[in-house]
């Protein structure tokens, strides 16, 4: 079969927009990296200085990376787990799981902003409601400084990362459960195999390409989850809840070093890749089936 | 093939007419010179009632003033019927990041406020303002309080508000207990042990956001007397290693460790401790004389006053309180109608109308001739005669010093050795000097 060179012509509206709005600030970006700009006065060219301070001489860079992973690991593993379970306890389309998807799901909707303001009240330590629950009863010594404590901070928001998102990963898993045929099943307890036996011959192993959705995404979604962060501790105290992409934010916006910020994304961009490919080649086994 | 190739070149055509519509930081061509700004920038207020209409934009970011402002802007617009004022505010954390391109490129901002320190050197550099040395409304300021908006002998800028920026504390509840403002540090901790025994909060401390920034400056105000402590740190002359600051860390420790501030400070933000401070369940508040409108809404039988903790012993005390003189109100010099702008600018410097936004607002003011009608205002304007000393803080003009500082008081509340968050904000401020 012959093709016509102008069926080309077809993708160019959407490469027009690839182009200009993703090429061109990329490399206007990586242009920018290696520049000293403070958003005002005019750029001024040197070199690898912005990479050299990144990767030698800024340990808040460093600092940020680590709160990242935690977050990250904490996000992933707990996400993963909350909405595999789950979405194994609400596979079938009956009226009242139905109803439990939308409930869980439902945080997802709700805007980050929102979302992080219901949570700041809930954590306050003065007013909010968790420490005054836990205080009713009798549990005082369960309460905490939820977001001031540095070394609580970080995990106190990937609760809340994950309140909001596992609706929408079971989503994704209800659709890959729900593709694995009855008669695996059937075939399995035939055999004699209990319940944990059926989830680790027949489900995980077919539930894994959704699982590696739902790991990518959950990593890429926790990597960069600014607004949240943003809204509920702006990154402290003390860069307890600092990550990546609001340091970014602070180096460009607050210490207006928009070439420095420009280079610390590219670091940022090729981290988040590396993560990412990492872990597809760790779950790419689990595509056998 | 030909189509191929016309579809390319139709392709570079599109993506360079776009990108060449945009934006870019070096093709707006700042003024490369920014201590010569434009000629006209210089020149009085000319009269605009024969020309045109036009609309002027101003920006800022005290969302609280909106009322006034609309109505000061109605009554402007009111006697200057060709110009208009269209105001925009953006959040204070916020603000450089949504004021800077609009400032860039002309487009908003004829008149816009902007903070002193670190900003207004930025946007000097940058070359934003223009020069209202020869503006004859000037004489409407007092001198001593305008220097904050001065660069190399030139008025770029008006300083609108006066502010201290130190502990406000319950009239009532130290007139109930017999207190007094104390006079060294021993004497500060014995108001506190007293309030506490008490059952006051002696201290609400915003630790979760504007605190450290805030109660730091009364805290260091007389460790290191030096007004150019914060230019030492910052080109490596001085270290917050040494010994003041690390004494300044040590005293809030001593304050946290002794309970003087609010179970868990650190989540603590502004507007919980305004509110336990409006209860009166906490006997000061750790912020500033721009918070005393504001609590006295919340409360309105509240008796509040200003004081500093004095850190050292009554006789080594150099400063009584911290000022600071902000809310810059400058003219683009970018600006096509800087004219009207200067008018918008001089209408707010009159007596009367500076008079209004300071009793509405509860704010002193840096003009001249106006009358104060509110207790919390009479008891702030009695400041203006004690030694006090500029805000310090906002003399740190590298923002990740500025961070690093803060976040070291932060450390230490949330446990660290004083000396130990010492070393780590060294480590930073190291990072990032003054070459």
């Amino acid at each position: 079969m012959k093709h016509s060179k102008s069926l080309y012509l077809f993708i160019l509206p959407g490469l027009a927009i690839y182009l200009l709005f993703f090429v061109y600030p990329t490399i206007n970006g990586l242009i920018l990296s290696f520049s000293s700009w403070d958003g005002f006065s005019e750029r001024k060219w040197i070199g690898l200085d912005n990479y050299t301070r990144m990767l030698t001489g800024d340990s808040i860079f460093v600092r940020a990376f680590q709160n990242n992973m935690k977050f990250m690991i904490s996000v992933v593993v707990f996400q993963t787990i909350l909405s595999l379970f789950f979405a194994i306890l609400l596979t079938k389309n009956t009226k009242k799981n139905v109803i439990y998807r939308v409930l869980f799901f439902f945080p997802t909707i709700i805007s980050s902003i929102a979302v992080a303001f219901i949570w700041g009240f809930m954590y306050n330590p003065n007013v909010g409601v968790i420490n005054s629950f836990l205080g009713n009863i009798g549990l005082d010594a369960l309460s905490n400084n939820w977001l001031g404590n540095p070394a609580m901070a970080i995990y106190s928001i990937a609760f809340v990362q994950v309140w909001a998102h596992t609706g929408q990963m079971i989503v994704l898993f209800v659709a890959g459960l729900q593709s694995i045929p009855e008669e695996l099943y059937e075939a399995v307890y035939l055999d004699g195999a209990n319940r944990w036996q059926a989830f680790r011959n027949v489900t995980w192993p077919l539930v894994a390409p959704a699982a590696t959705i739902v790991v990518a995404y959950t990593t890429i979604q926790s990597f960069k989850a600014f607004d949240l962060i943003f809204a509920l501790t702006g990154g402290g105290p003390a860069y307890s809840t600092e990550i990546l992409s609001t340091y970014i934010y602070h180096t460009a916006f607050q210490s207006s070093e928009f070439g420095y910020a420009a280079a610390q994304s590219m670091g940022f961009m090729v981290i988040i890749a590396i993560v990412t490919i990492g872990q597809f080649k760790l779950l790419r086994g689990n595509r056998a089936y | 093939m030909k189509k191929w190739f016309s579809a390319t070149v139709f392709m570079i055509a599109l993506a360079m007419f776009v990108t060449g519509c945009g934006n870019n930081g070096n093709s707006s061509k700042p003024n490369e010179n920014s201590s010569a700004p434009s000629k006209s920038a210089s020149e009085s207020p000319k009269s605009v009632d024969n020309e045109k209409e036009v609309q002027i934009s101003f920006i800022h970011w005290r969302g609280e003033d909106t009322k006034v402002f609309n109505e000061l802007i109605a009554k402007f617009e009111g006697e200057n019927p060709k110009i208009k004022v269209e105001m925009s505010i953006f959040p204070s954390e916020q603000y450089l990041a949504n004021a800077q391109a609009k400032l860039i490129d002309g487009t908003a901002g004829d008149v816009f406020a902007s903070y002193p320190g670190a900003q207004f050197e930025t946007m000097f550099k940058a070359g934003l303002y223009a020069d209202l040395s020869d503006v004859g409304f000037k004489s409407k300021y007092t001198e001593n309080l305008i220097k904050a908006g001065q660069k190399d002998g030139k008025q770029y800028a008006f300083p609108y508000q006066l502010v201290y920026n130190q502990p406000i504390y319950n009239k009532a509840i130290f007139e109930k207990l017999n207190l007094t403002p104390p006079k060294d540090w021993e004497g500060f901790l014995a108001l506190c042990e007293t309030l506490k025994s008490n059952g006051y909060v002696p201290i609400a401390f915003p630790g979760a956001d504007i605190g450290p920034g805030q109660f730091m400056n009364s805290m260091m105000m007389n460790n290191n007397t030096d007004e150019e402590i914060w230019a030492k740190v910052e080109t490596g002359q001085a270290k917050v290693t040494d010994e003041w600051f690390v004494k300044t860390l040590s005293q809030f420790k001593e304050l946290n460790d002794k309970g003087y501030f609010q179970k868990d400070s650190l989540g603590t933000s502004k507007d919980i401790a305004g509110s336990l401070f409006a209860q009166e369940k906490a006997a000061m508040l750790a912020t500033g004389s721009y918070m005393l409108a504001s609590n006295l809404a919340l409360n309105p039988e509240l008796k509040q006053g200003l004081l500093a903790p004095i850190t050292v012993a009554a006789d080594q005390a150099v400063y009584e309180g911290i000022h600071t003189t902000t809310f810059l109100l400058g003219v683009s010099a970018r600006s096509s109608k800087k004219d009207a702008a200067k008018k918008f600018v001089e209408f707010l410097s009159q007596a009367e109308n500076a008079e209004k936004y300071a009793n509405e607002t509860g704010q002193l003011v840096t003009v001249n001739g106006v009358n104060y009608s509110t207790s919390e205002l009479q008891e702030t304007v009695s400041w203006t005669s004690k030694k006090t000393r500029f805000h310090p803080r906002y003399l740190i003009s590298v923002a990740a010093i500025e961070k690093a500082v803060t976040s070291s008081i932060q450390e230490v509340i949330g446990g660290v050795d004083p000396v130990k968050a010492a070393e780590n904000a060294q480590k930073i401020i190291d990072q990032n000097l003054k070459k």
